[in-house]
């Protein structure tokens, strides 16, 4: 029997590795992240350049081509646009130094004099002009980013540092949308003497670092440039951004110091960060929120009432509180706090399941009535989060059903084909940090990602606030808008996404991005 | 004297198990790891200490109760992400893995024997327009028709042993062909053609008992491939719905909280690894008794 | 002997055909790459016909598919959806991390798999018999992603010896080629094991040993040739694994290879990308598989390779 006992011994061991494994982490945390000794941190030996971890490669750096966060991560180093969206989601000036409102649809830039791209070539009049007619042309076209600025119409140049912005409409997210994605500047002599392909994998602009090296799947290099048109910036000497998509993996690599700063910490992994030698912690709100919203065209969920009722059934704050241990903010419309539109003064549907119980009875909703929710199958958190809901479901007698789903079937498929059950997990980023993206794309009538939600009332707000530009008219019609999406509940609104960053201390002034760019030309090392 | 009798009959029962024991150890292991998960899959409502399916938030990540500083946890392995026994989501996990691993064996192994079989032993165009097949379904990757399956009609179980089974026959039939024409130029054989024996008899009495140690060994492996990848398709966003407690399905979703919460991740690894384990002694140890050359 | 390759090489021409129809037609049925491209964008009509017209979606299926069949014959699979670049050349800078991790994973499942298989199978039923059996089995009972995190955990992150992550020389090769190798040398260890243990209890095993030649001579001379052949038959079943199966390993190790490229693509509903890749692995997993086959006349004279047709 010796044999047995042998094979007993085995798995003891395999358990104490695991259970060494785990302990790692845990073990640490009484060393205490602040008595560390700086000069035994791992990652010292890389001087002034710090490496970066992303989750994914974009595949293209061309802005047009691209809608990725990823994207925006790397290419706020190496793009620029005319207007600069600071970590404080403040617009400020970016190439041009300062713009003025002609009338509703004509806009004035001023540009920035003596800014030259990393290949040399002069930031002036004309290339703001290639830019714009180049991503409403057709080689805009053929990307996803043209569709953002159709509103305007033409670019003039009045001299080398003047254009002129002829909009077709009045558009009151212009200059955030000028910030980034689709209308960074770009070359326009490197872009038209070089391939599509060539400016895919080797992109120019005027940003603070320049790209010198572009391995695909695994890393970009970033090198200071040193003609940067801010005196002084950046203080660091190089930035490489490692594409590695398993969080875990991620992790490691910042626990052992080859990573300064990695993107998208898991909660569950928010304590390990903590507790780890030289690493910190840092969280920021995102404008991107989490919902399960309604597909109105199935079966019950038509009923304004039933919506309300499944509304009061779900403890939202207890799911923020426990699942994502606190790193979410509630939210009562399909927006967050940091978008123009936002709501203050309705609080979310509170957790009152005799209500939901009383509602499901008044819209006659038998017991036991079994409900379709689809979800993506690879989001752990929130497969934590959608069995709670399945359990506040069942409390107040309705069965809900979660599927998983292949992610980009999902996306691209399922929702917007009216194919995604009853219920359907959305993520929304909102990068206009304008509810009029966000409430047009959902609940305009035969919108893509909206299969049949309808209401004449939305409809008429929608067109509304569309018509005008003067921004205390469209608050107001934002906070009508609200209040009548709330109570229509087209979707259980569950929380704003609080970003994790994890960032080795020797960073000095990092600071995480609400909207994933990361800006790296003040950080520097110690 | 009659009484005697029967204490040395029981004595010499015990004495023929402890010997049979003693004999084969590997397959006794085998077959008690093998034997408690399909126990466990059986009585899996019956032996569970608590709801495996209903969520409890207040209970979420309990350690062990064992191992619980506060004194909290009355669960024996913790509580999982969502609040929930993780003893009972463990045996309730052996249906699940068991159904994928059994199932998906069983449909590759009708499709690959049958297809190996008279691939070797007809040869000619009939082997090579089957090897042709096999060669194009080994090429197409797993993960590819996994994706086209599960975005055209969805996921869910029957979805991957379907799939597991139409992706594995392959290797079914090609170690059995390969036996095949090994087997048909023995001797025995020939001199079983040579007296008129049917093509169904040679291949039923004389083919099949020799390649059927190989399906045995094969068919183990595969028992505890295909739980593992079942593991591997919730890994890539593929697996089951979270509600069913399947092995795979709680280590994928766990793997960050290795360092947090490492009940969740260490003990379905540990019943994926026994069972798997299991099956492997089981199926070695049958090979040793199924193959006649071995008793010599 | 020359008529059978050639006659095979024909086989392998239908083979990558009937490949290229059925990835071609099947991706089609996993939706539209538009849809996937635009995102969280507000694509207008036209939008998405001048992304099908670039595309070049918009011409019927047939013209689609002769094209892409036209284009393989010069191993030129188009440009990629997504990134713009030649699919070839993506898949030639992913060959060299896809073959250096498929060599790392076989040289070490085999430098487990053969002594392993070779003791247990002498020592049969003895201690180093369990424990080999025991030591092999480990490998294959755990998912792969698992496995591989924990050698993370543990080599990297604990004991500080290995990078986690990366395609950067020979360090960052020594984890991934572990987690796959320790996967296939259990599989591998059972077969050597069993194929040793049927060959060592046959006549001409007995004769010789009863000729008085010295064990090992025995085990080496006779019964380790024999066990090559299921041994050869398996590596090229599990060429598919080493090349195209890799992605989970891929994926965790953030390492470069074409498994990853696939599945990457699949997901973005990349067409070229995936049409690409899956005839390449096919093109080499077709050829491996012949030479498997032709090998096997050499390591077993008892199959004629021609008149067994296979």
């Amino acid at each position: 029997m010796y044999k047995k006992k042998i094979s007993f011994m085995l798995l003891l061991a395999l358990m104490v590795i695991l259970a060494a494994c785990s302990g790692g982490g845990s073990s640490n945390s009484s060393g205490g992240a602040s008595e560390a000794d700086p000069s035994k941190n791992p990652a010292a030996d890389r001087g002034n350049n710090i490496v970066v971890a992303v989750p994914s490669d974009p595949q293209s750096w061309d802005p047009i081509d691209t809608f990725l966060l990823d994207w925006s991560s790397v290419a706020s180093s190496v793009f620029e646009g005319l207007v600069d969206r600071n970590l404080d989601l403040e617009l400020q000036p970016g190439l041009a130094e300062s713009w003025e409102f002609i009338d509703d649809v004509t806009v004035k830039f001023k540009l920035r004099e003596g800014v030259t791209f990393h290949n040399g070539e002069p930031f002036n009049a004309e290339a703001v002009k290639f830019t714009f007619d180049r991503l409403l042309g057709d080689e805009g076209a053929k990307g996803p980013q043209q569709s953002n600025y159709t509103s305007i119409d033409s670019v003039e140049i009045v001299n080398d540092y003047e254009v002129i912005f002829h909009l077709n409409t009045p558009d009151p997210v212009l200059l955030t949308k000028l910030s980034g994605y689709g209308a960074v500047i770009v070359p326009p002599k490197y872009v038209q003497e070089n391939t599509d392909e060539f400016f895919n994998d080797n992109p120019v602009g005027t940003g603070p670092f320049k790209m010198v090296e572009y391995k695909r799947d695994q890393y970009v290099k970033l090198e200071k440039n040193e003609n940067y048109w801010k005196e002084g910036l950046p203080k660091l000497d190089g930035v490489t951004f490692r594409f590695i998509p398993e969080a875990s993996t991620r992790l490691a690599e910042l626990q052992t110091g080859k990573i300064d700063i990695m993107k998208r910490v898991e909660i569950s992994q928010a304590q390990t960060v903590k507790d780890a030698p030289y690493i910190e912690l840092k969280e920021v709100g995102t404008p991107t929120v989490f919902s399960l919203r309604f597909d109105p065209g199935q079966g019950i969920v038509d009923d304004k009432l039933v919506r309300q009722a499944l509304n009061y059934a779900v403890d939202k704050e207890a799911i923020i509180d426990e699942i994502l241990d606190g790193y979410g903010n509630p939210i009562s419309t399909y927006q967050s706090d940091l978008s123009f539109g936002y709501n203050p003064d309705l609080e979310p549907y509170p957790y009152d399941p005799e209500k939901a119980k009383e509602l499901l009875a008044e819209a006659g909703v038998p017991q036991g009535t079994e409900l379709d929710l689809f979800i993506p199958g690879n989001d752990g958190n929130f497969k934590e989060i959608a069995q709670i809901i399945a359990y506040y479901f069942e409390e107040v007698g309705i069965k809900l059903n979660i599927n998983n789903a292949d992610p980009t079937t999902l996306t691209s498929e399922l929702i917007p084909g009216g194919k995604a059950g009853h219920l359907y997990r959305q993520g929304w980023g909102g990068w206009t940090l304008d509810f009029d993206n966000t409430a047009y794309l959902m609940y305009a009538e035969g919108q893509h990602w909206n299969p049949s939600f309808s209401d004449p009332k939305v409809e008429e707000l929608l067109k509304a606030e569309r018509s005008t530009v003067d921004q205390n008219e469209r608050e107001e019609i934002f906070m009508e808008l609200t209040e009548v999406l709330y109570d229509l509940a087209p979707e259980i609104n569950l929380y704003q996404e609080v970003a994790l960053y994890g960032a080795n201390e020797r960073l000095e002034n990092f600071q995480p991005p609400h909207d994933d760019r990361f800006r790296l030309e003040e950080v520097s090392v110690k | 004297m009659a009484q005697v009798q029967v204490m040395e009959k029981k004595k010499s029962t015990f004495q023929r198990s402890w010997n049979f024991i003693k004999k084969n150890p590997t397959g006794v292991l085998g077959m008690i790891l093998t034997a408690a998960s399909i126990l466990a899959a059986i009585f899996a409502s019956v032996i569970s200490p608590y709801d495996y399916a209903k969520a409890n938030l207040k209970d979420r990540l309990l350690p062990p109760s064992w191992a619980d500083p506060l004194g909290e946890s009355v669960y024996l392995l913790g509580a999982d992400q969502v609040g929930r026994d993780l003893l009972s989501r463990i045996i309730h996990g052996a249906q699940i893995s068991l159904m994928v691993g059994f199932m998906g064996v069983l449909i590759a192994l009708v499709i690959g024997v049958f297809f190996g079989l008279i691939s070797g032993y007809f040869g000619k165009w009939l082997d090579d327009f089957i090897m042709r097949a096999a060669d194009i379904q080994l090429a197409f990757p797993f993960i590819l028709l996994a994706i086209i399956v599960m975005s055209v009609l969805g996921t869910g179980m029957w979805k991957i042993i379907i799939i597991l089974g139409i992706t594995y026959w392959v290797g079914f039939a090609r170690l059995i062909r390969g036996q095949v024409i090994s087997l048909k130029e023995q001797e025995y054989i020939q001199a079983a053609k040579a007296i008129g024996g049917s093509n169904f008899t040679i291949i039923w009495k004389h083919i099949l008992p020799n390649v059927m140690s190989s399906i045995l060994v094969l068919g183990t492996m595969y028992i505890a491939e295909f739980i593992l990848l079942e593991a591997s398709l919730t890994f890539l966003g593929l697996g089951v719905d979270p509600t069913i407690p399947s092995w795979g399905g709680m280590l994928a979703d766990s793997r960050n909280y290795t360092t947090t919460a490492w009940w969740t991740a260490v003990f379905p690894g540990i019943a994926i690894m026994l069972t798997v384990l299991g099956f492997n002694l089981l199926g070695d140890w049958l090979r040793d008794r199924f193959d006649p050359n071995l008793k010599m | 002997m020359f008529a059978y390759i050639l006659r095979r090489l024909l086989h392998m021409i239908f083979v990558i055909f009937f490949i290229s129809l059925l990835v071609f037609f099947s991706i089609r049925l996993t939706g539209d790459p538009a849809a996937v491209m635009f995102g969280a964008g507000e694509p207008t009509a036209e939008a998405i016909e001048a992304l099908n017209e670039r595309l070049g979606l918009n011409e019927p299926l047939y013209v689609q598919y002769g094209l892409f069949l036209k284009g393989m014959l010069m191993f030129d699979f188009g440009e990629s959806f997504r990134s713009g670049a030649s699919v070839a050349t993506m898949i030639f800078e992913r060959a060299g991390a896809t073959l250096a991790l498929a060599l790392g994973g076989l040289v070490v499942a085999m430098l487990i798999a053969f002594p392993v298989g070779i003791l247990s199978a002498v020592y049969r039923g003895k201690f180093i018999d369990f424990f080999g059996r025991i030591f092999s089995l480990i490998g294959i009972s755990f998912p792969n992603f698992w496995l591989g995190i924990m050698l993370i955990l543990i080599f990297s992150v604990t004991l500080g010896w290995l990078p986690a992550s990366g395609y950067d020389g020979f360090s960052s090769l020594i984890l991934p080629s572990v987690t796959l190798g320790l996967i296939l040398s259990g599989i591998l260890a059972r077969l050597i094991r069993s194929s040793m243990l049927e060959v060592l209890n046959q006549q001409y095993i007995s004769t010789a040993r009863s000729k008085g030649i010295k064990e090992w001579k025995v085990v080496i001379k006779h019964a380790f040739r024999n066990a090559l052949l299921p041994t050869v038959t398996f590596l090229g079943l599990q060429l598919g694994a080493l090349l195209g199966g890799t992605v989970i390993i891929e994926q965790v190790f953030a390492w470069p290879g074409i498994g990853r490229l696939i599945v990457d693509a699949i997901n973005q509903r990349d067409y070229p990308v995936i049409q690409g890749g899956v005839i390449f692995l096919a093109m080499i997993m077709v050829l491996v598989n012949l030479l498997v086959d032709i090998s096997y006349s050499f390591i077993d004279p008892r199959i004629k390779a021609g008149k067994a047709g296979g």
